[in-house]
């Protein structure tokens, strides 16, 4: 059964594979820790040197694995430091991170928030060696009506668990499937969105989207932040670099629950790491906060939403290896660099192309290990990391950009989409849009038709097909079911209380 | 302020619902066994995208602050530098244009003309030779460069 994952460390540990586990690991901490920003953005600006360095699959996929997994790590520099947090992952750890900074107890902060890392990813990456391969059994069974309705599962639970309005969530989503459809119809070759510009009609490139939404949109919104408090007015002291061994002992279930718990939510589709982090956190603050002191610095509220961020991190690659749904913006972003390579991320992928498969979870491990290395002793040189002025970043932001794209295309109109693209971005954000739904519906708009026409050319066009067998039915339940809640529970909680 | 944003959003993207279903009627399909075709797909698209501005004309969300003007006019600097940075990328070559463009946004990004241009030259120099000689990434290094490399 583990038959992937011998292999996969065969692949991993090649002098090659673990190379690029290290460099991703390094470029992924530094990436991260750079003010605002996170680990979305961090991949869509190095994705490009991905496919520089003309890697195979495995390869690529190890190489941006390990800079997810190190933004993730390095995202905590300027949550703790500055209380500026990269994303919204971090959010909750600036609650108790910031304080203990300012309490003189940085160092030791970001000793155990790597600790916590380290020990909430590695709680699921064994959950993902032990389920992963069980649910793409599951999935072998999935016809084309079953994925169609696991997809609209997916964009349901997204728009209920991420972010704070679920009407603007859906409406990314949709905008996302729909800048999908752009360029020729691969069933029937009619050209869709085109407006007679053979630059479109092999579609929206992936990567001029990606830099475009991310990188792009990044750039115009630090500007508002150019005024406000850089890395420049004075990090805190770091004080003892070591966090003790005491204090990682006294946070051990701590971190054992959080990252049991992150892991779970990372599984869901859409939820990620900020879910999975405020989760924890509560359910901590409810377990172990005796003298109420989480908020003011107590190292227990830092560990638990850093073991669980990191643990959904890895838990949202579960649904991508198994059943091609990615759980998080993220994981979206890797899907697609994974289709750019002609494979579709499935329950075959464990069969079919076991070195991917099996080679990301190796690199996993490893790369796991070497950020927690890299990480303690070197908090400190990471930190200066964030005095790096804006002036200098965003000008380094845009070459990267450009070179990213025109290495790819050598023609200028893909930059001036990725140009429009960014603005687009920009706008979305300014009006309270996450941009995790948008990626989402982007990558997976073009399988959701294709499997929906695929279903209704089996049944002929009647589309009863989709919700006939048990597990389809049982996804849109479940789907309609996550819809309703947000309006049901506040009702049911209601009649609850005032009966009693 | 955020109502009003809001609500023109909807009413846009209602608009934008309704160019995308009449394109997608406008389509001219050949005949194939594909039941569905490439119309029904973004159709259905269009239909969910206005249920959803509707709902949020009737019910607007919470919006970041706007930017100012003097914000505005930094903006649309940055988006200009960019515009020209493009423009002039295979025409004068990467360094140079580079310089140009790394300067520039330095200088909008709060840097000093010195810094900004000494932050330009090393960048735009550096990153050329990053990319061309170390990873091999052609890039366009404009005519008149040629006979000093």
């Amino acid at each position: 059964m583990f038959d992937f994952l011998i292999h996969g460390f065969d692949v991993a540990l090649s002098p090659l594979n673990l190379g690029l586990a290290l460099l991703g690991a390094l470029l992924g901490t530094l990436f991260g820790a750079l003010p605002g920003i996170g680990p979305i953005n961090g991949i869509a600006i190095l994705m490009p040197l991905a496919y520089t360095l003309g890697l195979p699959a495995e390869s690529a996929l190890i190489l941006l694995a390990a800079i997810y997994t190190g933004a993730e790590y390095g995202g905590r520099m300027s949550s703790i430091l500055l209380n500026v947090p990269g994303d919204a992952g971090a959010v909750m750890t600036t609650l108790d991170g910031h304080p203990l900074a300012k309490k003189g107890l940085a160092g030791p902060a970001l000793g155990l928030s790597a600790v916590s890392s380290f020990v909430g990813a590695t709680i699921a990456i064994i959950g993902l060696t032990l389920f992963a391969p069980l649910l793409a059994e599951v999935a072998v069974m999935f016809g084309p009506a079953e994925f169609f309705a696991l997809m609209v599962f997916a964009f349901a639970s997204m728009s209920v668990m991420m972010g704070k309005d679920p009407v603007k969530t859906a409406i990314g989503a949709v905008l996302g499937i729909l800048i999908g459809t752009v360029g020729v119809d691969s069933s029937t070759g009619v050209l869709r969105y085109t407006f007679g510009l053979p630059e479109l009609y092999d579609g929206i490139d992936f990567v001029v989207m990606i830099i475009g939404l991310f990188a792009i949109s990044e750039i115009l919104l630090m500007l508002e932040h150019a005024n406000r408090k850089d890395g420049n007015d004075g990090l805190p002291p770091l004080g003892r670099v070591f966090v003790s061994l005491k204090e990682v002992l006294a946070c051990k279930w701590t971190m054992g629950r959080s990252g049991l718990i992150g892991f779970i939510i990372g599984i869901l589709p859409g939820t990620g790491a900020s879910v999975g982090g405020a989760v924890a956190y509560t359910t901590e603050k409810r377990l172990s906060d005796k003298d109420n002191s989480f908020g003011t610095g107590n190292m227990r509220g830092l560990a638990a939403p850093e073991a669980a961020n990191n643990a959904s991190a890895v838990g949202s690659f579960v649904p991508m290896l198994t059943l091609g749904i990615p759980g998080s913006g993220t994981t979206a972003v890797l899907l697609g660099a994974l289709m750019l390579y002609n494979i579709t991320p499935g329950p075959m992928m464990f069969s079919e192309r076991p070195e991917v498969a099996g080679g990301l979870i190796a690199s996993l491990y490893i790369g796991n290990i070497v950020l927690l290395a890299l990480n303690l002793p070197l908090a400190g040189v990471f930190a200066r990391v964030l005095t790096i002025p804006r002036w200098v970043l965003v000008p380094g932001i845009a070459i990267l950009a450009f070179v990213g794209v025109f290495q790819l295309h050598s023609n200028l109109a893909a930059i001036y989409l990725m140009l429009i693209i960014g603005v687009f971005g920009y706008l979305l954000r300014k009006l309270g849009f996450s941009l995790a739904p948008v990626i989402l519906g982007y990558v997976l708009g073009g399988l959701m038709e294709q499997n929906l026409r695929r279903a209704l050319s089996i049944s002929g066009g009647d589309l009863g097909i989709l919700w006939q067998s048990g597990i389809s039915l049982g996804l849109w339940i479940a789907a309609l079911a996550l819809l309703l809640l947000p309006w049901l529970l506040p009702k049911l909680w209601q009649a609850k209380t005032s009966k009693a | 302020m955020t109502f009003a944003a809001d609500r023109l959003l909807g009413i846009v993207l209602i608009g934008l619902a309704a160019f995308v279903a009449v394109q997608a009627i406008q389509l001219e399909v050949p005949f194939s066994y594909d039941p569905v075709g490439p119309r029904a797909f973004p159709l259905g698209l269009a239909i969910l995208l206005t249920a959803l501005a509707s709902v949020l004309i009737v019910k607007p969300g919470t919006n970041e602050a706007w930017p100012g003007r003097q914000l505005s006019m930094k903006l649309l600097l940055v988006l200009a530098t960019l515009l020209v940075y493009a423009l002039l990328f295979t025409k004068l070559g990467f360094i140079i244009t580079s310089l140009l463009a790394v300067a520039s946004l330095s200088r909008i990004f709060g840097a000093p003309w010195g810094k900004a241009l000494l932050t330009g030259g090393l960048m735009a120099v550096v990153s050329y030779f990053l990319f061309a000689n170390a990873l091999g990434i052609s890039l366009p290094s404009g005519y008149w460069v040629e006979p000093f490399l």
